[in-house]
């Protein structure tokens, strides 16, 4: 249908519309017409994706000066495989309706490891392997090499790319990943560099949070991308987390020992060098004299990862004298190694924050801040010039010259903490360095500086007044949508005791009670027996998970589960959890019925949806409450409210319970689907729990739904089943929560509109 | 001894059955005992006849083997050979084990026919109840003409039967029991045992190795339960565990599950960067849940996991296959069903009144032309519009009054009525002579049916059918119709009511006699 946004013609490819999805739109509009931020709420399951693409192409195409590039992030590859096909979608209905092809190029971006077409690159199993395979056929320095050497292998689809594919654009057209790859076959190019190469006139980009938050990948990927961008983090509760473990670092013994591997290669690679070509060491040192920038012509091939420092930071100076000999440098690197060393034996746990630590480092072993702060860019320059091929063996002493220069750099919102063992094991000595990001908006403040538009959107952003705060940044529109239904098709319930009254709770005084692993056991087991299909269950950590199915396996509870349904369990192993789930898929398919045991912030409750019959319940056992002992947290949590004027508990609850939201919320996806919400947890029926729910969840819970017995539970279920067991047609929700051309343009209705959103 | 034809497969002399001794012989298809010294069978069960074997325990004195039929009855065989009586019975119950489960499910499936025949229609049931319990005729009579036609009409619900999955709970359901004196007994039955080998196929390789060679069976399955690897604790009891390779197996089988990898791109968690592991102690224990689950649902399926591994190999070194079940994937996971206009042709809503009904009713015997729903909702739609222009054409019709007063005419007590006296019956008859005598008109019925159809006579198994027959109905005369009639005399009620009947069983009786006579006459 075509629909008037406030005035901007916007194609939505579909008959019908939900409500929401219209008040979404109006709101994004506003939105992009300010030219500013946005923090938009809506429920998982109401085409929020779609609602986004069909605006925003709408706007692009009514306004081609004001908006340029739609840059869409998201988290996983399914998820931007998902993106690019409801993209498509739209595009068709456009060609459809409007008779014309348009000029669109829309394309996912992904790592080399998901483009790769090399037959034997692209057989490797991990990313980074991949990655420093290409590196080793296509990095400048080994092409050059190719001249005088033939049989120096390089990589065919590269040089091909290379010779032809920047002349010819990318014709116009929506390309998936495989479509890259199809293309990249068809033509004997690169996908991967052609993507590359792509995005920076392509109108649609879709790719991963990393590519633009990620210092060390953003500045290569992203660097040119238009200011008259629209950005827009999908799935973006999560955006903090993504934001300080793309700017943390830690170090282990291991990773040191490792590093002194690296060293010890590095000196005498240019012991050799210098005997057999020491005029390409004086070419280096010539170049580094006349500054960073000029040394750094670089080919986009020959840099691994770039600097981890913000690009508005980037250095004009020239690298400073102590550091310019390759010798110099690696006995810089040396010096610096041992002091890590010595401060990694340390008996107690030591923190202390960046000014500390280089002054610590200037009284001890005489570095200065300044060449600290060059040791990335220094020693890309340096493995460069050593015509170093496998890249990915240097990954350790890559980490520590990127730790120098971080930790030269900023000097607010990082903290340091050396832990000579694991809190759980005090006898074994493992010590760790975290050098640990604080502050998300580090990370993520050239996003908003840069970009005309961010608009962050997620299923599960409640409270949305605390994203804004901790990633420093103001929003022109801040609204939650709620999900009209036709029918109440989640069923959230709060189990707060057993039925012999024991209070269920998963903190950390009862945690180890028989009495409240058995009634939880309880609890599954008669769930099993009243849910059909698939059942997901989430703990709150891997260990305690660890701990309850032991102990229900010794009392014999997993056994009574396994007469109703087969059981699948999460391991920390992702091809082991992977195979587990598409058991359990197969599972509920052939109507056997099966439980997936799951952790809140494993693998499974932020990347996989349940379904329809994958997930009829969702059992949430406990708060999934953070470690609070890390000292990491505990710093963190300083720096919030010193900063933010957050308070710890505030924001501990507020992530506890975006996490419980998104375990649940994992069940509901869509308006025909329906599912049951248990959170197992007396605390859960507290309202400063409840009220940091989702709205559209919150909606829902009533007072007899808090504190329940298992009993009752069982029988809310029942009933609840039943009930969503009817027939449920498109005619029932007909304008109700699913809308007509005809009906949504009826006064009544847009009044009606205005109430979904929750501005805040 | 009697000449046979069939293989025997194994000949114990010097058993014992009702004291007497003579040999037990096990052939193909049935077991059979002769006493000594005569050369014919006293005892012959066919092995589909036997439910299940027991043996007298290891300590008594007696050492027999008992049969139990399906029937109810048993035989008890003693083994009586001082020197090898152990080893006697034991190579039987072997022999026996091996052959009964072959002939099992044909009986039980026969036996479950019958039995839903019985349940189902409560006429046959009475008349079974009639004829065969009270040994008019034998059950095999009785069913011979029935069964024919029931495997006869759905032969493809026999041909492709389904295959049974695993109960995922099946080794929860071996509860040791105490016998009272510090041990534990585990009972296992042929089904479990089939279980834990399709579930565990390193548990039979291993069964398949060390039995009968190393292990009797039985020591096998103590071993099995007193093994670290079916306890499953962190607590490695004993170093000589057989089953410890299983475990190791299990494990490499679970790897190489993995490694196999997901053929659902959306499941596909491998895709983001990977974390380090660490074993903790439980850890194994939630390995083995995913092995046993994912074995479990492997053995309900094993033509599709054979399936889908073949095309598993290739999607994973060309990626030729992956794109379309990626790219059908992807279609499901981002379509909102509810959003778009509905197409396809439109059904009509089931609006079931009586659901009973609809669960049983009339089967088509031969295919039919199905139509669509959209054929029926045209056709009903015409029928709709036919009866609303109807308009009855009443110029070859009775006038009302002439109908009505034929109507009266025909009804009880009109004058065209009076006539009959059976009408009366159910006035002048108490309910429960009434019910008896439906009884006996169905037995009756039953019977003759078995005697008309033995004619015309031709060959000798039809002769003593019809013979038997005969007997049969005499024998039906005097216990079930004599009573009958002497009952309903002492209630001074009509014989008139049986007068029918034996009017049917003279009938038989003439025609028995004339072909009798005729055959008399042709022998002469």
């Amino acid at each position: 249908m075509k629909l008037n946004i406030e005035g901007l013609l916007v194609y939505f490819p579909y008959d019908y519309i939900y409500p929401e999805q219209y008040s979404y739109m109006l709101e994004l509009k506003r939105t992009l017409d300010a030219k500013g931020h946005g923090v938009l709420e809506m429920p998982s399951g109401t085409g929020k994706t779609i609602s986004l693409l069909s605006l925003i192409v709408a706007y692009q195409r009514a306004f081609p000066l004001e908006v340029t590039k739609l840059i869409y992030c998201s988290r996983t590859v399914p998820e931007i495989e998902k993106v690019v096909e409801e993209l498509r979608k739209l595009m068709e209905f456009y060609s459809k309706e409007t008779g014309e092809t348009n000029n669109f190029l829309a394309l996912a971006l992904s790592s080399r490891k998901n483009l790769c077409i090399h037959p034997e690159v692209s057989s490797l199993r991990f990313g980074k392997e991949v990655d420093g395979k290409c590196h080793s056929l296509t990095a400048s320095y080994i092409r050059a090499q190719r001249h005088s050497n033939p049989n120096q292998p390089v990589c065919r689809f590269y040089e091909e790319f290379d010779a032809v594919g920047r002349q010819v654009p990318l014709p116009a057209g929506i390309y998936n990943l495989d479509d890259l790859k199809d293309f990249g076959r068809r033509k004997g190019w690169c996908p991967y560099y052609l993507a590359r190469y792509a995005i920076l006139h392509a109108n649609i980009v879709v790719y991963s949070y990393h590519y633009l938050l990620d210092p060390k990948i953003a500045d290569l990927v992203s660097k040119e991308l238009a200011k008259k961008s629209v950005v827009v983090f999908d799935e973006a509760h999560n955006i903090d987390n993504v934001c300080i473990d793309s700017m943390s670092v830690n170090i282990t013994r291991r990773t040191l020992d490792r590093c002194q591997n690296n060293v010890d290669t590095l000196q005498n690679t240019i012991q050799k060098i210098k005997e057999t070509d020491a005029a390409k060491l004086r070419e280096e040192y010539r170049r580094l004299v006349d500054g960073l920038k000029e040394a750094s012509v670089a080919r986009e091939t020959d840099i691994y990862l770039s600097n981890p420092v913000l690009p508005d930071e980037i250095l004009q100076e020239a690298v400073p004298g102590t550091i310019r000999t390759a010798e110099h440098f690696v006995g810089f690197l040396r010096r610096f190694l041992e002091y890590l060393k010595s401060r990694l034996r340390v008996q107690h746990v030591v923190q202390e924050s960046t000014p500390q630590f280089l002054k610590d480092i200037f009284d001890k072993v005489c570095i200065d801040r300044k060449p600290l702060r060059f040791c990335a860019e220094r020693l890309q320059s340096l493995l460069r010039t050593l015509e170093i091929a496998d890249i990915a063996d240097f990954s350790a002493v890559t980490l520590i010259s990127n730790f120098a220069t971080l930790v030269s750099t900023y000097s607010q919102g990082f903290t340091i903490i050396i832990e000579p063992f694991e809190d759980r094991t005090p006898t074994i000595a493992n010590p760790v360095l975290h050098f640990s990001c604080m502050d998300p908006s580090i990370a993520i403040k050239p996003v908003f500086q840069r970009f005309q538009s961010v608009v962050i959107t997620s299923g599960t952003l409640s409270p949305l007044d605390i994203y804004p705060r901790i990633l420093d940044f103001r929003p022109v529109t801040m609204a939650s949508f709620t999900m009209t239904l036709a029918r109440t098709c989640l069923c959230p319930l709060i189990v707060g005791r057993g039925n012999d009254q024991v209070a269920l709770s998963s903190k950390f005084e009862t945690r180890e009670d028989f009495a409240v692993i058995r009634n939880y056991g309880n609890l599954l087991l008669e769930m099993s027996a009243v849910v059909p299909d698939g059942i997901v269950a989430f703990f709150t950590s891997y260990v305690y998970m660890e701990n309850i199915v032991a102990s229900w396996y010794e009392q014999g509870i997993l056994e009574n589960i396994q007469r109703n349904k087969l059981i699948f369990i999460e391991t920390q192993d992702a091809a082991e959890t992977s195979m587990a789930l598409e058991k359990y898929q197969e599972a509920c398919e052939n109507g056997r019925g099966a439980i997936l045991l799951s952790v809140a912030r494993g693998k499974v409750s932020e990347g996989i949806d349940f379904v329809h019959h994958f997930g009829r319940a969702v059992i949430m056992f406990g708060v999934p409450y953070v470690y609070t002992q890390s000292r990491i947290l505990k710093a963190r949590l300083e720096y919030l409210r010193d900063q933010f004027q957050i308070r710890e508990n505030d924001f501990l609850t507020f992530d506890a319970m975006r996490h419980a939201a998104q375990c649940v919320g994992r069940a509901i996806r869509g308006k025909t689907d329906y599912g049951l919400m248990i959170f197992a947890d007396k605390r859960y029926a507290r309202a400063d729990k409840r009220g940091k729910l989702p709205r559209w969840i919150q909606e829902h819970i009533t007072d007899g739904s808090l504190n329940l017995t298992v009993d009752e539970t069982v029988q809310l279920s029942k009933h609840f089943l039943r009930q969503m067991a009817q027939p449920f047609r498109q005619e029932d929700q007909l304008g109700l929560s699913l809308l007509t051309l005809e009906q949504l343009q009826s006064e009544e209705m847009l009044k009606k509109i205005t109430q979904i959103a929750h501005q805040t | 001894m009697a000449s046979l034809s069939e293989e025997v497969l194994l000949v114990v002399k010097k058993v014992r059955q009702r004291k007497q001794d003579g040999t037990l012989y096990l052939m193909a298809e049935r077991i059979a005992w002769g006493p000594e010294g005569k050369d014919r069978f006293t005892v012959s069960h066919l092995y589909a006849d036997i439910r299940c074997q027991k043996i007298s325990p290891d300590g008594k004195s007696k050492i027999q083997l008992q049969l139990v039929l399906h029937t109810g009855e048993s035989t008890t065989f003693h083994f009586a050979n001082e020197s090898s009586a152990l080893k006697d019975r034991d190579a039987a119950k072997e022999l026996l084990q091996q052959l009964l489960p072959k002939f099992k499910k044909k009986a039980n499936k026969e036996l479950e026919e019958k039995n839903r025949m019985l349940q189902e229609d409560p006429v046959l049931f009475q008349l079974y109840k009639d004829l065969v319990v009270s040994q008019v005729i034998s059950a095999e009579e009785f069913w011979a003409n029935r069964l024919g036609g029931i495997n006869n009409t759905d032969p493809g619900l026999c041909d492709n039967k389904q295959e049974v999955g695993i109960s995922g709970a099946f080794l929860a359901d071996i509860r040791p029991q105490t016998d009272g004196c510090n041990g534990l007994r585990y009972n296992l039955t042929a089904d479990i045992i089939e279980s834990i080998f399709r579930t565990y196929p390193a548990v039979k390789q291993k069964y398949s190795e060390n039995v009968p060679h190393n292990l009797t069976e039985k020591e096998f399955w103590t071993r099995f339960f007193q093994s670290h690897y079916f306890h499953r604790d962190r607590i490695n009891t004993g170093t000589q565990d057989i089953f410890s390779e299983c475990a190791k197996q299990d494990d490499k089988g679970l790897k190489s599950m993995v490694s196999q990898g997901v053929k659902n791109p959306l499941v596909d968690l491998l895709s983001n960067p990977d974390v380090t592991v660490k074993d903790s102690s439980n850890s194994a224990i939630i390995k083995r849940f995913n092995h046993h689950s994912a074995m479990v649902l492997a053995a309900g399926s094993l033509d599709q996991a054979s399936e889908t591994s073949s095309t598993d190999g290739n999607s994973r070194d060309s990626d030729f296959f992956q794109p379309p079940v990626k790219k059908v994937r992807l279609q499901e996971a981002i379509e909102y069903e509810d959003l778009q206009r509905e197409n396809g042709p439109k059904t009509v809503a089931l609006n079931l009144k009586k659901a009973d009904r609809y669960a049983h009713g009339p089967v088509p015997l031969q295919s039919q032309q199905y139509t669509t729903s959209q054929d029926i909702i045209n056709s009903v739609n015409y029928i709709q519009h036919e009866m609303a222009n109807y308009k009855p054409n009443l110029t070859q019709v009775l006038s009302s009054t002439s109908a009505s007063s034929a109507i009266a005419a025909l009804s009880p007590g009109g004058v065209l009525m009076q006539a009959g006296a059976q009408q009366a019956i159910n006035q002048m008859v108490p309910p429960e002579v009434q019910g008896e005598l439906k009884h006996l008109y169905a037995a009756a019925g039953e019977l003759l049916r078995h005697f008309w159809a033995c004619f015309p006579v031709n060959t000798p198994f039809l002769e003593e059918k019809v013979m038997k027959m005969k007997s049969n109905l005499e024998r039906f005369q005097m216990t079930k119709l004599r009573p009958f009639q002497d009952k309903i005399q002492r209630q001074y009620l009509s014989t008139n009511l049986t007068g029918h009947l034996e009017e049917m069983l003279q009938t038989a009786y003439s025609k028995f006699h004339i072909w009798q006579t005729r055959r008399m006459m042709r022998k002469t």
